[in-house]
């Protein structure tokens, strides 16, 4: 029984190191998802040449695909805005997995000129691709008004499809980090008030610790390490720690006065 | 070799299918033995997408029955249907067929909806209730991720393919498998971007094996509306279209041999 109870205690700790790092790395990474996707639009509406790309997130209660990003001339006015994924060339491909492209959307009754309304331009044409993570559609990709052409060939439904898959594992990797610690308070919440069988606790750890990065030499892990072992410091040699990084930073920014 | 980011489902039937070339000699059918005369009357269509505006003038009174796959405590129910088309998209593709086979019958399977976001057990209920059905083709622009899936799907793509019912569906530029739209008995269709709905190309390096026009096609939409559309959903329907005409022309041939009869007037260099 000894054997079983360190072994418990083994794994909890476990689960408290995989939690902490999880912490710590979003802490320190900032929002990478959002970063991430800002970039894909922004390479997407300069190599399309288009009026506008952006990139809508499935979210829930309620069901709505949201615009979280979005680049181009005419694209900044869509972020935040919402539609139905019953509604819509954005809801369609969402649904469906199909990619697809509309031209004279103008002409077209159902195109949902009241959201296009409310960003204050409404497109001649759209190409829009689900975000597939895995098994699962996770959201759009789409784009406006391809400044070359009035409509959108192949090539281009390819070469979008491209950037999709790239947004998707953007998001796929960055949720990685939020469903572990999302399990991780699950796992923690369980062991305080049940008893596991040792196979339940090993399926969790496993589960709980499977997509943490290893590399403990990495620089970014040794840095988290550093920074999570100041949680024992009092109030004023944080605020040391904080002016000292802030100092790192700056000079960061400013490759030009180095050294 | 590395995978691709992508499959390139439309990359062979690039540059009027140049890449085609077969000396394999599968002509000795011609298209006027194929469809010849043949307005697809007798035969009936399902439509498994968002719905069919019967209203429509490019459907011209062809649909003969509307059913929507409900989701009920989790379960999928298959219901009678007045929603018309929540998108555009399926009376697109009606309108695509009956553009080749004006004298079919459409029978709409609606499976997208407001709680049915792309659920692949309200599409798989769309297609088995579409199979019992009876109809002789079916139009597929959806397929589903799910593996979870893949037996029930394997399973009623088998039962479509024994009962000789032909499923024609587009093919998903996503990586990795998607249900059925890759399965072999299946005709999987990519977009070709050469503006005419008879000209087809039979690609003998599957998954996809064929290519139909799907570049800037005009469409029947939303609203009795029509428009201009890019993808592989709008070339799976002309292949349909062309699949009702034979079939009403000479009924009983199985999917293979309609396969076969496709392959053999398909528009590919002969050398």
């Amino acid at each position: 029984m000894a054997s079983d109870h360190d072994e418990l205690t083994a794994a909890f700790h476990l689960l408290r190191e995989a939690a902490r790092r999880s912490a710590v790395a979003r802490q320190l990474q900032g929002d990478v998802e959002q970063a991430l996707l800002r970039s894909i639009v922004e390479a997407t509406a300069t190599l399309f040449d288009a009026e506008a790309a952006s990139i809508a997130i499935f979210e829930r209660e309620p069901d709505r695909l949201e615009f979280r990003v979005a680049a181009g001339a005419q694209g900044a006015a869509a972020v935040g805005l919402s539609v139905p994924p019953s509604q819509g060339i954005v809801g369609y491909v969402f649904s469906t997995g199909q990619a697809l492209a509309l031209s004279d959307v103008l002409a077209d009754p159902r195109f949902d000129r009241r959201t296009a309304e409310r960003t204050g331009y409404v497109p001649r044409s759209i190409a829009a691709v689900p975000l597939i993570d895995g098994q699962h559609p996770v959201g759009v990709l789409q784009v406006l008004d391809k400044r070359g052409s009035a409509t959108f060939s192949l090539r281009d439904m390819e070469l979008l499809g491209a950037f999709a898959a790239q947004a998707a594992a953007a998001i796929n990797a960055t949720r990685v980090q939020r469903d572990t610690s999302r399990l991780l308070r699950e796992v923690f919440r369980e062991l305080g008030d049940v008893e596991l069988d040792e196979a339940a606790v090993e399926s969790l750890v496993s589960a709980a610790t499977a997509d943490l990065d290893r590399d403990e030499e990495a620089p970014f892990w040794r840095l988290v390490d550093q920074v999570s072992q100041l949680n024992g410091m009092t109030d004023r040699e944080l605020t040391l720690v904080s002016d000292i990084l802030e100092v790192v930073g700056r000079h960061a920014t400013r490759p030009g006065r180095r050294g | 070799m590395t995978e691709p980011l992508l499959p390139a489902w439309s990359e062979p039937f690039a540059g009027e299918g140049s890449g085609l070339l077969r000396s394999v000699r599968v002509d000795a059918i011609g298209r006027e033995w194929a469809w010849g005369g043949s307005t697809g009357a007798g035969v009936t269509v399902a439509i498994i997408d968002s719905g069919l505006e019967r209203q429509h003038q490019a459907l011209h009174g062809r649909v003969v029955e509307s059913v929507a796959v409900e989701m009920l405590d989790g379960e999928p129910k298959v219901v009678p249907d007045d929603a018309g088309d929540l998108f555009g998209h399926g009376t697109a593709c009606g309108g695509i067929i009956l553009g080749l086979a004006p004298d079919v019958e459409l029978v709409s399977v609606r499976v997208l909806g407001a709680d049915l976001r792309g659920k692949g057990a309200a599409f798989l209920a769309g297609l088995e209730w579409a199979v019992e059905r009876g109809v002789q083709v079916a139009n597929l622009s959806l397929s589903s991720k799910s593996a979870a899936l893949f037996p029930a799907f394997h399973e009623v793509v088998d039962q479509a393919y024994f009962r000789g019912t032909a499923l024609v569906s587009a093919a998903n530029n996503v990586t990795g498998a998607s249900y059925p739209s890759l399965f072999a008995s299946v005709f999987s269709v990519a977009a070709h971007a050469v503006a005419d709905p008879w000209r087809i190309y039979y690609n003998p390096a599957p998954p996809v094996e064929f290519g139909a026009w799907g570049v800037d096609v005009p469409i029947a939409w939303k609203d009795g509306g029509s428009t201009v559309a890019t993808g592989n959903s709008f070339a799976a329907p002309h292949i349909a279209g062309l699949v009702a005409l034979i079939v009403s022309k000479h009924p009983g041939l199985s999917p293979f041999e309609l396969k076969a009869v496709l392959a053999a007037v398909a528009d590919n260099p002969r050398s």
